[in-house]
């Protein structure tokens, strides 16, 4: 199979087969990072750009790391934040890089549709690192990559996502593609933060935690942003937690050897309790290993060439 | 002077549906002959009080519709100001260009209309400018804060027909009601521009699952509807006068129609973009389809239909907002709300309503022109004997394509660009004089 797009934005026009194929590569890229000289000069001489118009140090190195280790030059453009009606536009920006013949460029911003916007502009491909509310395909791919290390396959693997739906990208793209893939997906949280047009997803939802545990294999807790309790979304951390907080004890209601994932950075306590990040069914840290990985394999399929087979 | 023959007149005011020949003289019509009758050359030059035909010119509308010329009630012109977007011109281009021959300019330029004598520039400009009949509406209160009255009077008496702060809700309930008070006395309605903040939040376009598809912030339909409901009552406390500008759910239409049957002195308006869009033809990466209110749900625009045809809602509105190329140049939600509507709107609901036998000609022209020059006591809106000649020649047949160039709007912000559309107006005069002919803009001073 050979890959036919110039951008990842979303998994909404990724096939199952697709996404295979991703987390396929990423498993050969995986088996780099543990070598003892990590470099391969598969991309020499082309150039990505980072644009994080949002805070992020985890994914903003998690591609810098992935694109160097390719042997890819990397250049970061120092974007001011929340940059709306400041400075220089998406457009000139984008019309910037075309002109610096850039051959990837990785964005994160706070707007919906903010890398599809740059997708039409540009020339060159464009990985979507998180738009606003909208996708956050890498780190679903990467869930799914962990996932799939542990069981083989989705079919008939029940995955729960719990937290703040409303304002979750990295649910809104996981819901997407775990559906695609064949699991069976449910979004829970409190009626604040889980309203009803998130059907359009597909998925069963549930305002309770408690009652979809048993037999699931998958806990996926999101992070919680701590000023949407201001927002009135939820009236304290100490409801919350009672009622979505992932302990052990909740968790050993699934009956089976549920795996733990958290897209981070941890509110320890709040979503996730510190003995249950720190278990050996968290697979949190594994995460973070292969999102390196899964986004070694996405460069790679974007700009390093029409073959999906590693030098 | 002018003789139109063989036209098909559409006039709701006269209850007219048929061929007909106009007689126009000093600006006013002269007489109506209706039906398959011809006028003989003796009535002609009767009539006009002319002694040879070649002082007449002659116009043989076969085929063709006229309309008494459209007014709307809710344009933007931006000027003072905002004249990278538009201004009262090149507004009142795009006006009669789409068959619009008065407008009502809202009041949300900079500075806000608040003063008589920003009322007198906005109609003064309007004059100059020499097309449309440009009306001022004042704003209600004092630069749009919400707290202060504006001097209600005397704007009324600088050419204001209405007030309205549009553009913003009116958020204190007190301050609308102080204002439907004060009103009275100008007798003019109040437009309110019903959005509660709170509800609205930063929401880009409407909640739902297109919202949620997409990644925008929603607005939920309660932003419009709470206050529709809150304006009612009041206007039905007070007896002042409202007008719901850009009607868009359909639980607005309820509330309308319950308060039209307590007899409470409400009006509404109906944008064509909230009848012929929907959220689901919302792109991420088309901001054009970025308005406020939002585009609503199905639901809603089988509501707001049927509020028109049922005399629910009493008129159509195109809540022309131009905006520069730059500004919804930009990710969804950092563009600007707002649709062009002057030059496409028409042709978008007769190839959407009328073709495919929703709406009736007559239907539609009783709510463009006819209701809405009654509620807002203009003239126009009918051409019986002595109205002045405000008259739209309208070709059902013909097809444009909807290009940047070819707006004479300085903004080019509307869903409707590169589409092609069927039923546009060919000749529109304003008072009797012509001010377009086949797409062109003429006749301007």
């Amino acid at each position: 199979m050979r890959w036919r797009h110039k951008d990842l934005l979303d998994l909404d026009n990724l096939s199952a087969q697709e996404i295979e194929l991703v987390l396929q590569s990423a498993l050969s890229m995986k088996e780099v990072l543990f070598r003892p000289i990590k470099k391969l000069p598969t991309l020499r001489g082309k150039s990505i750009a980072l644009m994080f118009y949002e805070n992020s140090t985890r994914t903003r190195t998690s591609f810098e790391t992935a694109a160097k280790i390719l042997g890819a030059d990397v250049t970061n453009f120092s974007v001011a934040q929340s940059s709306v009606n400041k400075g220089e536009s998406l457009l000139d920006t984008a019309k910037t890089l075309q002109a610096m013949n850039i051959d990837l460029v990785i964005i994160r911003h706070a707007c919906s549709g903010a890398s599809e916007f740059l997708a039409k502009q540009l020339k060159a491909g464009v990985i979507n690192g998180g738009d606003g509310q909208h996708a956050h395909p890498t780190q679903a791919l990467l869930d799914f990559f962990t996932m799939k290390e542990r069981w083989g396959e989705f079919k008939g693997k029940k995955v729960l996502i719990v937290g703040d739906i409303l304002h979750s990208r990295v649910a809104h793209s996981n819901a997407l593609g775990l559906k695609k893939l064949g699991a069976e997906v449910v979004l829970i949280g409190p009626p604040t933060l889980l309203p009803p047009e998130m059907s359009y997803l597909g998925v069963k939802t549930s305002y309770d935690l408690d009652s979809e545990l048993p037999g699931a294999d998958a806990v996926m807790a999101l992070r919680l942003q701590l000023e949407r309790q201001q927002s009135g979304l939820f009236p304290s951390l100490r409801e919350y937690n009672r009622l979505y907080g992932l302990t052990r004890e909740k968790i050993a209601k699934t009956g089976k050897d549920t795996i733990i994932l958290h897209p981070g950075p941890l509110n320890r306590g709040v979503e996730i309790s510190s003995d249950l990040a720190d278990s050996v069914q968290s697979v949190i840290e594994e995460q973070v290993t292969n999102g390196v990985a899964v986004r070694m394999a996405l460069i790679y399929l974007l700009i390093g060439g029409t073959s999906n087979v590693m030098a | 002077m002018l003789w139109l023959k063989n036209v098909h007149l559409v006039d709701p005011g006269q209850g007219i549906s048929d061929k007909a020949s106009l007689l126009i003289k000093d600006g006013k019509v002269a007489k109506v002959c209706r039906g398959e009758k011809q006028l003989t050359e003796e009535e002609v030059l009767a009539t006009l009080g002319v002694s040879e035909l070649k002082e007449v010119s002659q116009v043989d509308g076969e085929g063709k519709f006229l309309f008494p010329g459209l007014v709307d009630v809710h344009v933007h012109f931006r000027e003072p100001g905002q004249e990278d977007k538009e201004d009262i011109n090149s507004g009142s281009r795009a006006a009669v260009r789409g068959g619009f021959t008065s407008v009502l300019a809202m009041a949300n330029t900079q500075p806000v209309i608040d003063t008589r004598a920003l009322v007198e520039f906005v109609r003064l400009q309007g004059e100059r400018a020499g097309l449309a009949r440009v009306y001022p509406v004042g704003a209600v209160t004092k630069g749009f804060q919400g707290r202060e009255l504006t001097e209600m009077v005397d704007l009324q008496k600088g050419g204001a027909v209405a007030f309205s702060d549009d553009g913003l809700g009116i958020q204190s309930a007190e301050t609308m009601r102080l204002a439907l008070e004060y009103a009275k006395l100008t007798g003019c309605p109040l437009i309110s521009h019903c959005e509660d903040n709170s509800l609205a939040g930063q929401g880009v376009m409407r909640k739902g699952e297109a919202s949620a598809r997409l990644g925008l912030k929603g607005i939920p339909a309660s932003a419009e509807s709470v206050m529709v409901a809150r304006d009612a009552l009041l206007a039905g406390e007070t007896g002042g006068k409202v007008h719901i500008a850009h009607v868009s759910t359909k639980e607005s239409v309820w509330i309308i129609r319950t308060a039209k049957k307590l007899g409470i002195n409400i009006s509404a308006e109906v944008n064509p973009h909230h009848l012929l869009l929907t959220d689901e033809d919302v792109q991420l990466t088309d901001t054009s389809y970025k308005v406020n209110p939002p585009l609503p749900n199905r639901e809603d625009q089988e509501a707001l239909l049927e509020g028109l045809l049922d005399g629910t809602l009493d008129m159509l509105a195109t809540d022309h907002a131009p905006h520069t190329w730059e500004e919804k140049m930009r990710p969804f939600a950092e563009a600007p709300f707002g649709i062009n509507g002057l030059e496409a709107a028409l042709a978008a609901l007769w190839q959407e309503l009328v073709l495919k036998g929703k709406m009736k000609p007559e239907k539609l022209i009783e709510l463009w022109s006819l209701n809405p020059a009654k509620r807002f006591a203009l003239q126009g809106g009918s051409l019986k004997a002595g109205s002045p000649a405000d008259m739209v020649l309208f070709d059902p047949k013909w097809r444009e394509k909807i290009t940047a160039e070819s707006l004479e709007s300085k903004a080019q912000n509307t869903p409707f660009l590169e589409k092609e559309l069927q039923g546009f107006p060919i000749m529109v005069w304003v008072e009797g004089k012509l001010v377009m002919e086949n797409r062109k803009i003429v006749g301007k001073k």
